[in-house]
């Protein structure tokens, strides 16, 4: 229960005291409100601000330079959390995968000699359109969108 | 400068008469009004999920292709992103035990009695909704869990003869549970749903604001004997700031939970997937859940399921309507407070049980 | 699975001899079976492969063993005949069999090897692909080892009887057995299935290189090739074995006593410091992944959510594995360039882990803060509160 009148000192100062000690209680609250308030604000402004990487790279992603993939090469990027293989045909077309080997998740790479794409593990093999067609992989490489823009390679998910 | 920015606010907004109101404004005080801070826990509650929500927002992407890439955005590269989610999942949690803990005290407190009726019913659908934003909500982050919780969730509705079909097809878009259910539930849950509870709750304010806080019967009575027996507070500054207090332990506790349990991103919801085992959904509806799964497939050529929510659905429709049905009479007020423990009970026991595995 | 026991049940019939069956339950089992036989439902009947027996009657002779391989082949080395059934059917199985140790020695009039019923069974015929057919790839090394696992059988011939035991308990079991990875290899994959004989030293490795082609490539450019052909020793076997293969551990390699390389080498004898930095190398290798791995675990149990630093974690363990095959090469530098890459990317998966815990600390820190603050204010709240006047109304 809250008491009418706090316990003053005998020496009967009474109602003066009041006001002081509750400005001092009304000072103390305001500190410590504003610290709270700062530490509600602080988190909430950082938050507004736009992170370095504005979004998720998720859909799509920049595979690098366009003119340096050269014909009858390969060359493996990170695609979300799993890689991706972006290839240029030896006719100069250029094709994107994914880059996990369906038989045992090893990360495939693009074999000039075969003209194949190859999986060192187990000796896999998948055409240029991402079948397999030689060795254990069981199924084809998941298949993405490739589209250049100013001489960047930017690979998407087919949806 | 302070002195002038009064009166010049006085002179254009009805300040004066807002503070003249509040400042006559008491709350009784006795043995039961702990109880009295439930319904502003919920309602600060529900102001956390606004400001949070409104922020994530800002990143959230509702699209089957994007949703969890974008939580998982929110969490990982956003400075802070972990705090804002966090707690907006906690606070969902915190919100839905705040409203039935305002409820049931309200029932057992009789504070839907007469002439607080409306105040009741606004308050049921509030519940109604609540657990309707959280039902919408968990499906937001299209991860397995809540894929698969939804999925099972919106099957129940199936049982509902003549108009289940529809009742499934329009929460979930369609046939299954896809893209167009993300985005239909995330429409509901930051449109749709939010404006119709703010017009309820203005409402419900606005009832309390003309009725102030019920007095329990068995203060009532010792009033009616000994009228200088009830004491009050003024709501201001007496019953304000225990407000505060209690809001900002709970903004620590939110804080606190928030750091040292973290809500779960899981793995990405894929559709083609088998169901993992355990599928459950989140535990105020664990209750239902494990109700059903009681039943038998068919009781007296009936769908056991359809029994159940058929059952659920008439205790709802029977608590909507309790001021109207109710009597006055001590020996009515005992029934409907066992009726109470009952459905409190049950409901408790029945969640236990599904937290701890058993099945039937 | 009836079909297969009844067969089952016939082959072992005959191996013992036909005079002793008794006929009654034979013919029974037989024809039970071929209902479900694949030359049942080309159109075949008894009479296409028996003759009546000098009873006469509904018996038909037992066919001798030694006469079964021709008789099959009458039809299935008939590649006009054949392609009335199947345009695309291998029509040499008769005339591998006949190069085969098992064809060998039937044809000189052996008959306690296997023929054709032994593993395709007499009456119940099913095709290779059908998962019911003993010779189906899952099946194949129980069939095979029903002679060549059985001491008995095999030690009049002084073969080994452990062999079938061996492959189960190898990696190609496993795979094929628990993964159901029908590309792993079985019996018939490295020893040929009609045309049956061990590789022979010098071709094993052909055999291992089909799968294993790029380790094939690194050991035949590298030094060890040379030796390994003057010294007359097998390729892949003399590390690996033939048929108990189990996953190559790095302790394979070094100079102690139980280390593979020591079965050859030791300090007096050329290699000592490739070996000696090989397993240095990726020791170190597997430490730093082991302790990326703890960190990121830790990370993860503090709440923290670390995907970058399993991706590199990932990465690391991809190197670690190039590097082990690297090992072919049996030189330090290709292979000390990968397990560097390696120990780079566990680094900086590392990196991620520690920064995470950073970051956890300094939650925890902010939060400490933040509650002191909280807690401070309750505090003065709660005099505040206190010191209010109490106020009666009503």
């Amino acid at each position: 229960m809250a008491s009418d009148v706090p316990r003053s000192s005998i020496a009967g100062s009474g109602a003066p005291e009041r006001p002081a000690r509750r400005s001092v209680l009304n000072w103390l609250l305001a500190t410590w409100g504003g610290g709270i308030l700062a530490s509600v604000l602080y988190p909430v402004a950082r938050y507004l601000a736009p992170p370095d990487i504005p979004e998720a790279a998720t859909l799509s992603v920049s595979a690098g330079s366009a003119r340096t993939l050269l014909a009858n090469s390969g060359r493996v990027v990170p695609f979300g959390s799993q890689p991706a293989i972006v290839i240029r045909t030896p006719e100069g077309e250029l094709r994107a995968f994914a880059a996990t080997c369906t038989h045992l998740a090893c990360t495939v790479q693009y074999r000039p000699d075969f003209q194949r794409i190859w999986c060192a593990c187990h000796n896999g093999q998948y055409d240029l359109n991402g079948r397999n067609v030689a060795g254990p992989p069981p199924r084809p490489l998941e298949a993405y969108d490739v589209n250049v823009k100013d001489d960047e390679i930017v690979i998407a998910r087919r949806s | 400068m302070r002195g002038r920015l009064r009166p010049w606010l006085e002179e254009r907004l009805p300040l004066a008469d807002v503070i003249e109101t509040l400042r006559h404004k008491t709350v009784p005080h006795h043995r039961y009004s702990v109880w009295y801070y439930f319904g502003g826990m919920t309602l600060f509650l529900f102001g956390i999920q606004v400001g949070t929500g409104a922020l994530l927002l800002l990143y959230y992407r509702p699209s089957a292709a994007e949703a969890y890439e974008s939580v998982q955005f929110i969490m990982t590269r956003v400075p802070f992103g972990w705090l804002i989610r966090s707690i907006h999942a906690w606070s969902a949690n915190l919100m839905v035990a705040c409203a039935f803990a305002h409820l049931f005290s309200v029932l057992f407190l009789h504070a839907y009695r007469r002439p607080r009726e409306l105040t009741w019913v606004s308050g049921m659908i509030l519940l109604l909704l609540t657990l309707a934003f959280g039902f919408t909500g968990y499906l937001l982050p299209w991860n397995e869990v809540s894929f698969f919780a939804t999925r099972v969730g919106t099957d129940i509705a199936a049982t509902v003869p003549a108009a289940g079909d529809f009742i499934v097809r329009f929460m979930r878009g369609g046939k299954d549970v896809t893209g167009a259910t993300l985005t239909r539930l995330f429409g509901f849950h930051v449109a749709i749903l939010p404006a119709v509870a703010t017009i309820l709750i203005g409402l419900h304010l606005l009832l309390i604001q003309r009725h102030g806080m019920s007095l329990p019967p068995s203060v009532e009575q010792r009033a009616a004997k000994d009228p200088g027996a009830i004491r009050t507070m003024p709501f201001l500054p007496h019953f304000l700031l225990r407000d505060l207090f209690a809001w900002t332990a709970v903004l620590a506790l939110l804080a606190a939970l928030s750091t040292f349990y973290p809500w779960e991103l899981g793995t990405k919801a894929n559709l083609f997937a088998p169901a993992p085992a355990g599928i459950r959904p989140e535990w105020y509806f664990l209750w239902g859940f494990q109700t059903l799964k009681y039943l038998p497939p068919t009781v007296a050529g009936i769908n056991g399921e359809f029994l159940a929510v058929a059952a659920m659905g008439v205790g709802a429709a029977a608590a909507l309507v309790l001021p109207f049905v109710a009597g006055h009479t001590p020996r009515s007020r005992r029934i409907i407070v066992w009726l109470g423990l009952f459905a409190l009970s049950f409901m408790a026991a029945m969640t236990w049980l599904a937290l701890t595995g058993s099945a039937p | 699975m009836k079909p297969f026991l009844t067969a089952t049940g016939i082959v072992i019939t005959f191996l013992f001899g036909s005079r002793h069956v008794k006929a009654q339950g034979g013919i029974e089992a037989a024809t039970g079976a071929f209902k479900d036989d694949v030359h049942a439902a080309a159109g075949l009947t008894c009479n296409s492969c028996h003759s009546r027996s000098a009873q006469g009657g509904e018996r038909y002779a037992a066919i001798p063993r030694t006469a079964i391989a021709p008789l099959c082949a009458r039809c299935h080395s008939d590649a006009a005949y054949m392609r009335g059934f199947d345009p695309r059917v291998r029509v040499d199985q008769f005339a591998q069999y006949v190069t085969s140790t098992h064809g060998k020695r039937m044809t000189a009039g052996e008959v306690r090897v296997a023929t054709c019923s032994d593993c395709h069974a007499a009456h119940g015929i099913k095709r290779a692909g059908d998962p019911r057919s003993p010779v189906a790839p899952v099946n194949v090394a129980t069939t095979c080892g029903r002679c060549h696992g059985d001491a008995t059988r095999m030690t009049p011939f002084g073969r080994d009887a452990a062999i079938p035991r061996d492959w189960s308990a190898s990696v190609h079991a496993v795979a094929l057995l628990k993964r159901g990875d029908t590309s792993a290899p079985t019996c018939n994959s490295c020893h040929g299935s009609h045309g049956a004989m061990p590789p022979g030293v010098e071709n094993v490795a052909n055999v291992c290189a089909q799968c294993h082609l790029r380790e094939a490539e690194l050991f035949r450019a590298s030094p060890k090739k040379q030796i390994f052909d003057a010294i007359g020793q097998a390729e892949c076997l003399a590390c690996h074995s033939n048929h108990r293969i189990e996953s190559p551990a790095d302790t394979w390699i070094g100079l102690k006593e139980g280390a593979v390389c020591a079965q050859c080498h030791d300090e007096t004898v050329g290699g000592v410091q490739t070996i000696r930095d090989v397993r240095q190398q990726l020791d170190r290798l597997s430490a730093a992944v082991a302790a990326a791995d703890a960190v990121l675990t830790r990370a993860e149990r503090a709440g923290m959510l670390v995907d970058e630093g399993r991706q590199a974690l990932r990465d690391a363990r991809d190197q670690r594995l190039q590097s082990r095959v690297l090992v072919h090469a049996f030189a330090i530098k290709p292979f000390a360039e990968m397990a560097t890459q390696g120990v780079t990317a566990a680094r900086r998966a590392q990196d991620t882990g520690d920064a995470a815990m950073r970051d956890a600390q300094v939650r925890r820190r902010g939060l400490a803060v933040a509650t002191l603050l909280v807690l401070a204010f309750l505090v003065t709240l709660g005099l505040k509160i206190r010191r209010l006047p109490d106020v009666h109304r009503e």
